[in-house]
């Protein structure tokens, strides 16, 4: 049967109605990114397009710039300008560290994550149910009732402000989630793929590697992109436990201060903050795709 | 090639034990087929051989080497699964080369074996097509290819061909007959399909509920069933089996069977009285309109092209008699079966087991 015309064109309408819904806070910050302070807040009247667009934001926060230069001693706020001179609205090394710690705890995550869930799948041992909900237990406290002990012990492990720190402890946080999606998708796999492989001449880690894990990528991808957003957009257990070291939400925090909110930094930075995750989202993108075991098995 | 040893097998899932001491001696270069009805166990063996169920007691032995705690990559087998279990992710080409790849035998050896196994299983335009792309009989076959790329020394086939149409199945019962003949490997084969048991195998192996109930060549199997559960799992259609007692004549032994005496071979180790299941395969039963033989009434009649099957009821029995000849029968009609005593097999009704003919009898 053929869909009318007008069914379709209607569809078409509410998707894009709802699109527009969910992008229009994104859309408004990338506008507020490249207007000028002045046009930020105007109490008269809200400015949308009326304004002289200009790229301040993105030199001071992306590039470094001072930005008592390139605004002659008149931000928003003017007084939050940076101690000792130095620029504090630099974002260069906090999107360095940002990445470090996204990319290095999702990398973590992953290898520690595809052993326990096969470990969990594949292996049938004393208390293994038992076992993943203790894993899923883990996440059901809050971050901020671990926080207290976490600082005393990576103080004491000189952990605190490094990117190892950083790393485990959004590890820690993933872990659990990571377990079960990866488990979920490793079930899915057939146990006699494993067992073909074995038959075929392979080690336990050579099938792991060479059948099973290739059938999963899908879900790797899928849990990757997870534990990257997560960290990325991680706040509370940075701004515990770094002070030199600041992840993106921490940083842009800095950005309001007794004295006033600098939006147009912050909405540049946040802006730029969307482009990493975005890329990885799109390397990652091609590999979730469904059915990679379809063929495998009589249905 | 190999031989295969399995001494006093027992399988346990738990408490739950699936296979009962199994004892069973392959010898090199046969071919052996388990048969046995659905859960009884022959793929649970079939695995325990190829090292992927654990052996929960007992030995078996590949090739005289005791093989319980060996790994499977190193029995030197190869397996066609249940449900092919072929690598989605691998083209029909990198599934057969997939085990050489792992010897890291040679590229062009690695090409001509591929070759050589797709010729045979009819593969060649579908070698760069991913297995979802497939028919369900075209993965059986890359499945069945898989197996066949390499050398090993004994093949195990779990029900290879239960997924492809009739003439596709008898095509490839053939052509695994005779790449066996060929290739002389030692091969365990699982069915519940009696025709593929009964025309690959150089040995039935017949399995009930994880015992074995009989070992024997098909017709071994096919003539003298040992027991009740072989008489009527082979053969279709099936035996008639009617139920009864030893009574004697002024000729000698009969069985008696609904106030119907019937004539027994003499040989036969029976004594008056004797509660007994009388066996006769529809083919030994002489279908004819008139004259001696039971009475029934014809219920359905099946023409097959050489023969015709005829099911008739005597009584709230079912009968059914297969004859080569043009009968004109049709439903409700009164029909006379005569069994031919050369072919009657006796069962003892408690034991189920078959009643033997005294030796002298030859
Ligand atoms: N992992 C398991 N845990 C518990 N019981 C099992 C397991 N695997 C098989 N069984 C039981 O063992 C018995 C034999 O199973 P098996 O798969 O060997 O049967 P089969 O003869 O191959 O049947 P089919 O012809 O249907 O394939 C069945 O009753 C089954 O329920
Ligand atoms: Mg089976």
């Amino acid at each position: 049967m053929k869909t009318p015309l007008s069914l379709v064109a209607l569809r078409y309408a509410a998707a894009m109605f709802i699109t527009v819904i969910f992008m229009f806070p994104i859309f408004w910050w990338g506008l507020t990114s490249i207007k000028p302070a002045s046009d930020i807040f105007n109490k008269d009247e809200v400015v949308v397009f009326d304004f002289k667009p200009t790229l301040i934001n993105y030199r001071v926060t992306v590039l470094g710039e001072s930005p008592s230069m390139l605004t002659g001693g008149g931000t928003a706020s003017g007084t939050t300008m940076g101690t000792g001179g130095e620029n504090s609205f630099d974002g260069r090394k906090t999107i360095f560290d940002s990445i470090v710690i996204a990319i290095g705890s999702t990398i973590f995550t992953l290898a520690v994550s595809l052993g326990a869930a096969y470990a969990l799948s594949r292996m049938a041992f004393r208390g293994n149910q038992l076992y993943l909900n203790w894993i899923l237990s883990h996440r059901f406290l809050p971050p901020i009732a671990i926080i207290v002990p976490l600082v005393f012990m990576f103080h004491n492990l000189g952990l605190r402000d490094t990117y190892l720190g950083l790393i485990l402890v959004h590890s820690l946080i993933n872990l659990p989630i990571a377990v079960l999606l990866l488990k979920s998708f490793l079930d899915d796999v057939p146990k006699e793929l494993d067992q073909a492989a074995m038959i075929d001449g392979a080690t336990r880690w050579q099938s792991f590697r060479m059948v099973v894990v290739p059938m999963i990528r899908g879900g790797i991808a899928a849990t990757a992109v997870l534990c990257f957003v997560f960290s990325w957009t991680e706040f509370l257990l940075s701004l515990f436990l770094t002070s030199e070291i600041r992840t993106l939400p921490v940083k842009i925090t800095t950005f309001v201060t007794s004295t006033g909110s600098e939006w147009g930094f912050i909405s540049a930075l946040g802006t730029s903050a969307m482009l990493p995750s975005f890329i990885f989202i799109l390397l990652v993108q091609r590999h979730l795709v469904r059915g990679l075991t379809m063929g495998a098995i009589k249905d | 090639m190999a031989s295969v040893t399995i001494s006093d097998a027992i399988k346990k899932y738990g408490a739950l034990q699936v296979l009962h001491g199994i004892n069973l001696d392959i010898r090199n270069g046969q071919f052996i087929v388990l048969l046995g009805p659905s859960g009884c166990g022959k793929s649970t063996l079939l695995r325990m051989i190829a090292g992927l169920e654990e052996v929960t007691a007992g030995e078996i032995s590949i090739g005289g080497s005791k093989m319980n705690d060996v790994h499977p990559k190193d029995r030197n087998i190869a397996m066609v699964f249940q449900n092919y279990a072929l690598y989605a992710h691998m083209s029909v080409r990198e599934n057969m080369a997939f085990s050489m790849r792992l010897k890291k035998v040679d590229k062009s050896k690695i090409a001509e074996r591929v070759g050589w196994a797709a010729k045979i299983l009819s593969l060649e335009p579908f070698l760069d097509r991913m297995p979802r792309e497939l028919s369900g009989g075209q993965r059986q076959r890359v499945a069945m290819g898989r197996a066949i790329v390499r050398n090993p020394d004994v093949f195990l086939f779990d029900e290879p061909l239960s997924n492809l149409d009739a003439k596709l199945r008898v095509q490839m019962r053939t052509e695994i007959k005779e790449l066996h003949q060929n290739l002389k490997t030692t091969t365990i084969y699982v069915t519940h399909d009696q025709i593929e048991a009964m025309t690959m195998a150089d040995v039935v192996v017949i399995m009930r509920d994880g015992n074995i109930e009989q070992v024997g060549s098909p017709l071994e199997v096919y003539d003298n069933p040992a027991n009740l559960f072989v008489a009527e799992f082979i053969g279709s259609p099936g035996m008639n089996i009617l139920e009864g007692t030893i009574g004697e004549d002024s000729v000698g032994k009969t069985f008696d069977f609904h106030g119907f005496s019937m004539p027994l071979p003499q040989d036969f180790k029976v004594h008056a009285g004797q509660n007994v299941l009388y066996g006769i395969r529809p083919e030994h039963v002489i279908t004819s309109t008139s004259g001696a033989g039971l009475q029934a009434t014809v219920k359905v009649v099946e023409p097959t092209g050489p023969e015709t099957h005829i099911y008739a009821d005597h009584g709230d029995m079912e009968l059914c008699s297969v004859s080569r000849e043009r009968l004109a029968l049709s439903p409700q009609s009164e029909v006379r079966f005569l069994p031919d005593i050369d072919f009657v097999h006796l069962f003892d009704a408690k034991t189920k087991i078959a009643i033997l003919k005294s030796q002298s009898a030859g």
